[in-house]
């Protein structure tokens, strides 16, 4: 765990979307499931920022916890087929991609727009943006499926628009 | 840092601008229906 600085301890957290109270929750979550002694949760959720902003370093028994909360999460594990960061990367580029609406509620988008008169943009122009839209969604698509074959397994596959 | 990562890494900023130009086009698109105007349509003088 040489690699994972106070930051990356705040993006594994960021890129699931969790604030600092239920990152308290996950640590000790795991930690019930491996026997380890941790502090109690209003603890956690003092200690968890300062490990974040560097003030602290976590034991090594929280990074421990860190690593088995986070490992399947992001694609890494111990052996690492690819780095830490990059795997944070991945996994918030996964999450983008999935909040995307899919070919049918950009059309849906396109003809609530086009149904609603207005001076400056024409038919033809909301049509274009539209179409845009789902041009760059196809690469989207196509972007995926490369880094799908890079990474060797389906890791990405449920983040495909 | 392998040759793969270098080319991991190329792919998700390709991606991640694919991503950002169906991001600009959806928020135009909601900002029509939204709007009187979407962004972008303030006359410029």
């Amino acid at each position: 765990m040489t690699d994972v600085t106070n930051e990356t301890l705040r993006q594994w957290r960021e890129s699931q979307g969790w604030d600092v109270p239920r990152m308290a929750r996950e640590l000790r979550n795991a930690a019930r499931d491996t026997g380890e002694d941790v502090a109690a949760h209003h603890g956690l959720v003092k200690m968890i920022p300062q490990w974040e902003r560097g003030n602290r370093v976590p034991r090594e028994r929280y990074r421990l916890l860190y690593l088995k909360i986070f490992e399947d999460m992001l694609g890494f594990s111990p052996g690492a087929a690819i780095g830490v960061d990059l795997a944070v990367r991945l996994a918030q580029i996964q999450s983008r991609a999935a909040s995307l609406p899919g070919p049918g509620e950009l059309r849906a988008l396109e003809a609530a727009a086009l149904a609603k008169p207005r001076s400056t943009w024409t038919p033809a122009e909301i049509r274009a943006l539209a179409g845009e839209a789902i041009a760059q969604l196809h690469e989207v698509a196509g972007k995926l499926t490369e880094l799908s074959a890079l990474l060797g397994d389906d890791q990405v596959d449920e983040a495909k628009p | 840092m392998t040759a793969r990562d270098d080319k991991i890494r190329l792919v998700v900023a390709e991606l991640d601008a694919h991503i950002a130009e169906v991001e600009a086009r959806v928020a135009t698109l909601k900002a029509l229906l939204a709007d009187d105007e979407a962004p972008g349509d303030e006359d410029p003088s």
